[in-house]
């Protein structure tokens, strides 16, 4: 059980990252505390360092658009996130998957922080911020002033359950740039049934239709390889073809050849792979046709 | 003029306890504290197989808040359960994952915890045995001294002349059928509180669903007379047949208490819920089953094997309701059954709602629908042909009294229009595939009769305002008996429901009551619950003509008023006779008795004969979409026909047949154990996958009243029933709609893709 010497709920970021940087690496971050509960009565049961609650700093909620980009703040909630009106018209992707996420009271609580920064190689929001190249901005103090850097998502995530955060860093945002114009995607999350289910995998596809042809493309795949990821084979694969079956085809062969799934207990490699061809294949033509 | 009266029974009431539960009045194990109370926590083993060589509880009993530490050694230890194979705590040998080591008393959950984990224990790890094929091969180790084979339990039933029933046979199908692990998944965790007073009587609050034989047991293992023994049960949290048995983890309380001289509570994690709970018998089942050219069933025969694991519970007792499905499902002249419960080193299994017949109905009902394929007959015809009606006998001796099977063949397929959708769901091609399955089933449904006694007491007290004490013998598990129990009583008596109070949970007042199972707790408890009311009414009748000097032949009594039965006339008020048989000169309480013993035999040692006052009978269809690629098997409706004698609360048969379906549903496509090397991978929601609110299809339901005689008003249980066909309706389907035939369960969406995978290629 957890022997916690100091709970915390700063109130300005800067107060936080004095937090974060005397803890160091014993410090956890509550937010939505949905992946850290579960953490703390396993991996992290023996955790005697500081819970810092975040939920009091402010600036870290809402999606704005700023310039040529969306930002979406590390506290926005699953919830939010699946109503919010800039979502809906600029990233329906993200949208989408959040109807699929957990469940209602889950979503209220989970927030787009939280589960990038748990780092599951099944975390529900990678896929979708993937396929829109989603940035995250990393806090820390440098003196005694927050500073901040950007890293791609891809870069973001190192491992299961592993990220590029630093002792004393704090993801603050995420950070969109608009997709090209005339940008569709789309994600499947396959698992056992429609609600409260990890995903087996996940696949996203997205890209424009130019002239017939496709251009931009963007494969994600979430529960394939330690850490979600873009599938560059995949996306050379539909790049300047017409969205059509034979192009699917091609391009699910692309993704199960990149894909490096494991066997566990929610699937083998094997079921992990046919469901990457056979959904990548789907969503190319659903895409297709707009 | 008759008068009409309305009745309460069939109408829809909600549960009587719906408001205390929905507003957190309800105070379930977890919600339970008593002053100066420790917590209990349990070492286990985390091994399948071995040798315990020794165990130093030095560095836990010195620890922060701990009160005490026991081993097998500080304890009498005495064996128990179905086969007294099993002890409270292990000292000498391992047998399963959840083996009980030792066990803690500390001020708080966490402290205990910590100190288990500071208890050594030193292991000769032995190799364990993990198929029942492996238990049984020549020279493997015995798992139990005394019984050299492996073989805990050996069940052998037959009727007829098998050989002759081959030998009428035109078609002959046969299959093997494999099923694993499941576990109920109750809602409320596991727990007990025990608590000693200065005079050593122990009050126990349990989840049992057996209070009188858990106290009996209880007293056995601990060394108390039962006398001494009070069981308490507060609101339980689901049971579905996991609270049958004793487990280690309540003699283990009781002697924490004992040794500390203050009140243990033992609480199991979710974690624990699923290694350390019973899970449903894994079985395999070999059967074959013939009929002649028209169709008319010829013979059954049936080898199982189950995984009894390392302890023997109630659920080894299995096979004798799996025989019932096989012997008297349909009419079948002759009949051959053979079960062996086979020692394991895996998890061990316990009675689970259905007992047994799920494994039982889901062989049978998949190999009716191969042999209706032989035939070239529509499934449903060859189950009319085939359906017993009320007033037959079967082999095993079972009577038909009343039966609503052709009722529940007929209403189930009118409602998912079979014929119509069977041809429209004929030879398909595509990816997405639709397909309309069905499947029936046959269970107790007027107790049966294992024990001594299947009956059940019941005090019924009314006091002088006029209101209604049912003190019951039957416990509440979350499955309604106490509102219908109400419900019988006020109709029978002729007062309102509001006026009827119910108590079921204090062994000190209530009378006898073999406990919650085989589906018996409407028909005996409510029988039961109707006598004692019949005879308050009697009395109440008497006293009203006394004082108004006329005939009770004239009287009767509704919602609580003396009427005159001709006209309705009003008499005088059901509070106003009780006071005046009590303060009067010879004065007079009105509490009246009885106990309702069914009319009901034990089996002979052939296991023949009548084991219960009724049956019930259901038939289930399954309309379902298969997605060829994914794997992924949608159930789109479920139609089911339950023939439950007569509907007392609407609104509790309708709660019973979504929850038992959805556990079928679950039984059927998402849920198992993974036991894999003794050990369970998935012990969490997030890997044991039960059916969700979307999951769930349209459910059409229709309740047949076949009225039977001997039920109260007519009615026959319906607990278990709603589970046991789900499972081969589904697969029956996913045949229709895919060609394909699953003798396993679950199917995942995996083990869907990959067989569906074959018809790709």
């Amino acid at each position: 059980m957890v022997r916690i010497e100091c709970y915390s709920a700063p109130t300005s970021l800067r107060e936080a990252l004095q937090l974060l940087a005397k803890y160091g690496d014993r410090a956890r971050v509550l937010a939505g505390g949905t992946d850290l509960v579960l953490r703390l009565e396993g991996v992290d049961r023996d955790l005697e360092g500081a819970l810092v609650n975040i939920k009091q700093v402010p600036g870290l909620v809402g999606v704005r658009a700023v310039d040529d980009v969306y930002r979406i703040g590390a506290l926005t909630t699953v919830t939010e996130l699946r109503e919010d009106p800039v979502v809906a018209e600029h990233m329906p992707v993200l949208a989408d998957i959040c109807d699929h996420f957990a469940s209602g009271q889950i979503r209220n609580a989970a927030t787009i922080g939280g589960n990038l920064v748990n780092a599951s190689p099944a975390a529900d929001l990678a896929v979708p911020l993937l396929l829109l190249d989603a940035r995250v901005r990393l806090a820390s103090l440098e003196g005694d002033q927050p500073r901040e850097r950007e890293l791609s998502l891809g870069d973001f995530f190192r491992g299961p359950g592993v990220t590029a955060l630093e002792a004393g860093e704090l993801l603050t945002a995420v950070v969109v740039p608009r997709p090209p114009p005339g940008f569709r995607a789309r994600m499947r999350k396959a698992g056992t049934r429609p609600a409260m289910d990890i995903s087996i995998v996940s696949v996203g596809v997205g890209f424009c239709v130019d002239g017939g042809l496709i251009r931009d493309a963007r494969v994600a795949l979430g529960a394939t390889a330690p850490t979600p990821l873009r599938c560059p084979a995949a996306e050379k694969t539909l790049e300047g073809r017409p969205p059509d079956a034979a192009t699917a085809r091609a391009a699910a062969q692309s993704a199960v050849e990149a894909a490096r799934p494991i066997d566990d207990v929610r699937a083998s490699a094997w079921y992990r792979r046919h469901l990457v061809r056979v959904h990548l294949e789907r969503e190319v033509l659903h895409v297709g046709r707009g | 003029m008759s008068r009409v009266r309305s009745s309460l029974i069939g109408s829809s009431v909600p549960k009587l306890d719906a408001a205390k539960r929905v507003i957190g009045d309800a105070r379930y194990m977890d919600d339970l504290t008593l002053p100066r109370m420790l917590h209990g926590k349990i070492l286990r083993a985390d091994r399948p197989s071995a040798r315990i060589l020794g165990i130093d509880t030095s560095r836990a009993e010195v620890m922060e808040g701990v009160r005490a530490v026991i081993t097998a050694a500080d304890i009498p230890n005495h064996s128990f359960g179905h086969g007294r194979d099993n002890t409270p705590l292990k000292g000498e040998v391992v047998r399963c994952i959840r083996d009980e080591i030792a066990a803690v008393a500390a001020d708080t959950p966490e402290q205990a915890e910590a100190a288990c984990r500071r208890i050594e224990v030193k292991y000769g790890d032995l190799p364990p045995i993990l198929t029942t094929d492996a238990a049984r091969a020549s020279g493997a180790r015995a798992i139990h001294g005394d019984h050299p084979e492996n073989v805990a339990l050996t069940y052998h039933y037959d009727h007829g002349e098998v050989e002759q029933g081959r030998r009428a046979s035109a078609h002959v199908v046969e299959s093997t059928f494999h099923l694993r692990y499941v576990t109920h998944c109750c809602l409320g965790v596991s727990g007990v509180v025990a608590s000693f007073d200065g005079e050593g009587k122990l009050t126990i609050w349990s989840q049992t669903q057996v209070p009188f034989l858990y106290r009996r047991d209880l007293a056995a293992i601990v060394g108390l007379d039962p006398r001494d023994i009070r069981v308490i049960q507060p609101f339980i949290g689901g049971a579905f047949g996991s609270k049958l048995d004793i487990y280690p983890f309540e003699p283990i309380c009781v002697h924490l208490a004992q040794v500390t001289r203050r009140p243990v509570k033992i609480l199991f994690s979710r974690e624990e819920e699923f290694v350390a709970s019973p899970t449903r018998q894994p079985a395999e089942i070999r059967c074959s089953m013939g009929c002649d050219a028209d169709g008319n069933l010829t013979f059954r025969e049936a080898d199982l094997v189950l995984d009894n694991g390392g302890y023997t519970s109630w659920g080894a007792t299995t096979p004798f309701v799996m025989m019932q499905t096989f012997s008297s499902l349909y009419r079948v002249p002759h009949v051959r059954f053979d079960a062996e419960v086979v020692y394991t080193n895996n998890p061990y299994a316990g009675s689970f709602r259905g007992y047994g017949n799920l494994q039982a109905s889901f062989t049978v009902e998949s190999l009716i629908d191969e042999l209706a394929d032989r035939v070239g007959m529509d499934p449903l015809e060859l189950r009319l042909q085939n359906a017993q009606e009320q007033g037959e006998v079967t082999g095993q001796g079972m009577v038909i009294s009343s039966c609503g099977f052709r009722e529940c063949l007929e209403g189930s397929t009118t409602a998912a229009r079979w014929k119509e959708k069977r041809e429209e769901y004929r030879q398909q091609t595509g990816r997405v595939r639709r397909g309309i399955g069905m499947a029936s089933m046959l269970h107790v449904g007027g107790g049966a009769k294992i024990y001594r006694s299947d009956g059940c007491g019941s005090i019924l007290k009314l006091d002088d305002f006029g209101a209604v004490t049912l003190i019951t013998g039957a416990s509440e598990i979350g499955q309604g008996s106490e509102t219908a129990l109400a419900m019988i009583t006020a109709e029978e008596l002729g007062v309102k429901l509001e006026v009827v109070r119910v108590v079921n949970d204090d062994s000190e007042i209530r009378p006898w009551d073999v406990g919650v199972h085989a589906s018996r707790t409407t028909f005996i408890a409510g029988n039961s619950a109707r006598l004692a009311a019949r005879a308050a009414r009697e009395k109440l009748l008497k006293a009203a003509a006394r004082l108004v000097e006329r005939p009770e032949q004239e009287l009767t009594i509704e919602d609580g008023e003396v009427l005159e039965q001709a006209t309705g006339k009003h008499v005088m008020s059901v509070p106003k006779v009780i006071r005046s048989l009590h303060f009067q000169d010879k004065s007079e309480l009105v509490v009246t008795n009885a106990y309702y013993e069914p009319p009901s035999v034990a089996q002979d040692e052939k296991f023949k004969g009548n084991v219960s006052a009724t049956y019930a009978w259901a038939t289930q269809v399954a309309e379902v979409e298969v997605d060829m690629d994914t794997g992924i098997i949608r159930v789109l409706k479920i139609s089911a026909a339950h023939d439950v004698g007569r509907v007392i609360n609407r609104l509790g048969c309708e709660g019973q047949v979504e929850g038992g379906i959805a556990m079928g549903m679950g039984y059927t496509l998402s849920e198992e154990l993974l036991v894999q090397e003794g050990r369970v991978r998935n012990p969490c929601f997030r890997d044991y996958k039960i059916m969700t609110a979307p999951d769930m299809p349209e459910i059409e339901l229709i309740l047949v009243e076949s009225l039977d005689e001997e039920g109260p008003f007519g009615a026959k249980g319906l607990g278990e029933a709603p589970a046991i066909c789900t499972a081969p309706a589904i697969v029956n389907a996913v045949k229709s709609a895919t060609g394909r035939r699953f003798t396993g369960l679950p199917i995942t969406p995996e083990r869907g893709a990959r067989e569906f995978m074959k018809d790709a290629q």
